[in-house]
């Protein structure tokens, strides 16, 4: 299959040592498309690996060394959070198992440098719930989310508690049992994510979900989740972790066998042939032919769609202009993502609930300016 | 070529298609708009600065567009849109509201993108290649000093950000107009009948807004900086007297991290830099209930161009 022609930023991504040379136009466009794809702290942390920095303008450079502040922020963020919430948990004993920004951060992986982190997300098993809410309304963790009927979609529907933030810090958290919404068709043993989660080296009490779940959990976020205005930073984590995981032998031979007993082939297939296709994530032939072959693979027709709206969403265009394709490419995938995440009808009444709720919100709040 | 060397018509016809382009200090502007009174503000409020002509050679910091929406809404209660590299970031402003969208944009711009300076809530103007800082709450009378300050000769480095440069261990100039608010519109006009004023916009989210044009002096000088010398937080008190008090160096330390937008943001660079501050300025404060009393006060303070070091 040939390729997409990339874009002036994914080539950036892949030949950092081709930045410096492009023009000024070229640069700017660079620029604003990675800082609106929320990847401008992940390319100075590039440029800077690679030394390139100083060959900048200095009106380039300091754009990045200012995304650089900001995710150094996150990153300090990130880690007095954990610190934070491993206090309030003290004395219950339970263990954490970071998930997602915070896995990657506290296992230093490459992939992590430069990466924004809005908020902390861990996994913890649903019978310690009461205890553990409880012990972070101690600790100042306030619900996020008051309404009743946000209250209930969370509880009794989706993979997590609702969101809590801390009275203070107002820092966001959320607290995970499983990684994909309990209305969703697709539906892991979640049992299987505790017991084969690793303990972080040098942060007693904290974990790591295992590799090929780590790589299984950052395809279904992304290709389950709907949240594609961070669609290219999300397959860029997935580049990450399958370069990264790629020096530990053991990891190829596990990861389809692990989505195969999890039931979650579909989202790694996804994740497997965008890489390849779209970033050139070097992947043994033999596993893409595997998961190709898959009887839970998608369908052909489900291929020749998909390929068309990610490789439209994940290419970022004129950021003056909103584009039609990327428009519908993003509405589409946005319906999808809402498709597989509950039954129909379900999907009804949340739409229509939510929707009643911004009707109103916006006719009390009409503010004449 | 300047802003104000250009006629209305042709600014109007370069907003409307490539945009135009200009410098402000250390930042490059590229504005596209699609209003019919701005070009008329432009033309005014940023006559002096110098236009970038195309071909640009050099990245621009800010891309911002100005434009009314499209469809009906163009018609009826017709509003203008502002947008930073293509987002969105406040509501609508009614179309004859375009310079205050303007310029509260271009603020968070800079408040957002500027990561690599450490960002005071400030007027800074300079006197001898000396800088004084106003860090200012809402109320506390920073732009009214400003605007004074910069009527009686002293050069505008900013009216909102103390842009303070880590690296040169200096404030950087943006100097663009200064925003008078509700009473001190009127203050500003009795204090000088020179002074070139834009129309009130009244029923913002602020009261009524209304731009002073910086001085020209200042525009021509905006790639100079100026070292960190005074800090005087104002604190206007109706019909009190007033008094300039310097503060204890940990009250200073604490205070003016407080007023840095991006203190908690620039790390162990923020604390070194505020360090370097109250180790070499005067920190005061200036609690002041008439206009001509507080400058007569900052005057005799910034005569002195050796400050007081504290021990």
């Amino acid at each position: 299959m040939n390729r997409p022609h990339p874009s002036p930023m994914l080539q950036v991504f892949q030949q950092p040592e081709r930045f410096p040379e492009l023009d000024a136009v070229s640069q700017d466009l660079v620029l604003r498309q990675s800082r609106r794809t929320h990847l401008l702290g992940r390319l100075e942390a590039i440029l800077r690996e690679k030394g390139l920095l100083d060959r900048l303008k200095p009106r380039v450079r300091n754009h990045l060394i200012s995304a650089r502040n900001l995710v150094r922020e996150d990153r300090r963020m990130l880690t007095w959070e954990v610190n934070r919430v491993q206090r309030a948990l003290w004395n219950t004993g339970l263990e954490i198992i970071l998930l997602k920004g915070g896995a990657y951060v506290f296992l230093d992986l490459p992939m992590a440098q430069g990466r924004p982190v809005a908020d902390l997300d861990i996994l913890m098993e649903p019978k310690d719930f009461p205890l553990i809410e409880a012990c972070m309304a101690q600790q100042g963790w306030e619900q996020a989310k008051l309404h009743p009927y946000d209250q209930r979609y969370y509880r009794e529907w989706m993979h997590e508690l609702p969101p809590l933030r801390h009275r203070v810090r107002m820092t966001e958290l959320d607290i995970h049992h499983t990684i994909i919404p309990k209305t969703s068709r697709l539906q892991p043993d979640s049992h299987l994510f505790f017991s084969s989660a690793r303990e972080i080296s040098g942060h007693p009490g904290l974990k790591t979900l295992a590799p090929t779940d780590m790589v299984i959990h950052a395809a279904v976020h992304l290709f389950y989740d709907g949240d594609f205005d961070k669609g290219l930073r999300g397959l860029l984590d997935l580049d990450g972790l399958l370069s990264h995981w790629t020096l530990d032998a053991t990891f190829w031979p596990q990861l389809l066998p692990r989505a195969r007993v999890l039931n979650l082939i579909r989202p790694l297939y996804y994740a497997l042939h965008f890489c390849h296709r779209l970033l050139g994530t070097p992947i043994p032939e033999t596993i893409l032919a595997e998961a190709n072959a898959d009887p839970q693979a998608p369908g052909m027709m489900a291929r020749v769609i998909m390929n068309r709206l990610i490789a439209r969403i994940m290419t970022p265009g004129n950021p003056d202009r909103l584009e039609f394709t990327s428009w519908l490419a993003w509405s589409l995938l946005y319906i999808r993502s809402h498709w597989l995440r509950m039954p129909p009808r379900m999907l009804i009444s949340h739409l229509t609930q939510k929707g009643l709720r911004r009707w109103r919100f916006d006719v009390r709040n009409r503010r004449i300016v | 070529m300047k802003i104000g060397q250009q006629s209305q018509q042709e600014l109007r016809r370069h907003l409307g298609w490539q945009g135009l382009r200009w410098s402000i200090g250390p930042f490059i502007i590229h504005l596209r708009a699609k209003v019919p009174n701005f070009p008329q503000f432009l033309h005014t409020f940023y006559g002096e600065n110098l236009l970038l002509s195309p071909p640009w050679d050099d990245i621009a910091d800010f891309h911002l567009t100005l434009h009314p929406p499209l469809g009906l809404r163009r018609f009826w209660r017709p509003k203008v849109h502002f947008r930073l590299d293509g987002n969105a970031f406040f509501t609508p402003f009614p179309l004859d509201h375009a310079p205050p969208l303007f310029e509260w944009g271009l603020n968070m711009a800079i408040a957002s993108r500027s990561n690599h300076y450490l960002l005071f809530h400030a007027a800074v103007l300079e006197k001898n290649g000396n800088a004084l800082m106003l860090p200012g709450t809402p109320g506390a009378g920073k732009s009214t000093l400003c605007a004074a300050l910069m009527l009686r000769g002293f050069r505008l480095l900013s009216d909102e950000f103390g842009l303070y440069c880590p690296q040169q261990k200096r404030f950087l100039a943006n100097p663009r107009p200064i925003g008078l608010k509700n009473e001190s519109i009127d203050i500003i006009r009795a204090f000088d009948s020179q002074a070139i004023l834009s129309q009130e916009f009244p029923n913002t989210r602020k009261g009524t807004v209304c731009y002073l044009q910086p001085s020209a002096e200042s525009v021509h000088n905006a790639h100079n900086g100026a070292t960190p010398t005074w800090i005087v937080f104002p604190s206007f008190q109706e019909s009190q007297p007033t008094y300039l008090e310097t503060l204890p160096q940990a009250t200073s330390f604490l205070r003016l991290a407080a007023n840095a937008f991006n203190y908690e943001t620039m790390g162990a660079t923020g604390f070194e830099c505020v360090h370097a501050m109250i180790q070499s300025c005067s920190v005061m404060q200036l609690r002041f209930g008439r206009l001509e009393e507080a400058l007569s006060q900052l005057h005799t303070l910034t005569q002195s161009t050796q400050p007081t070091v504290h021990t």
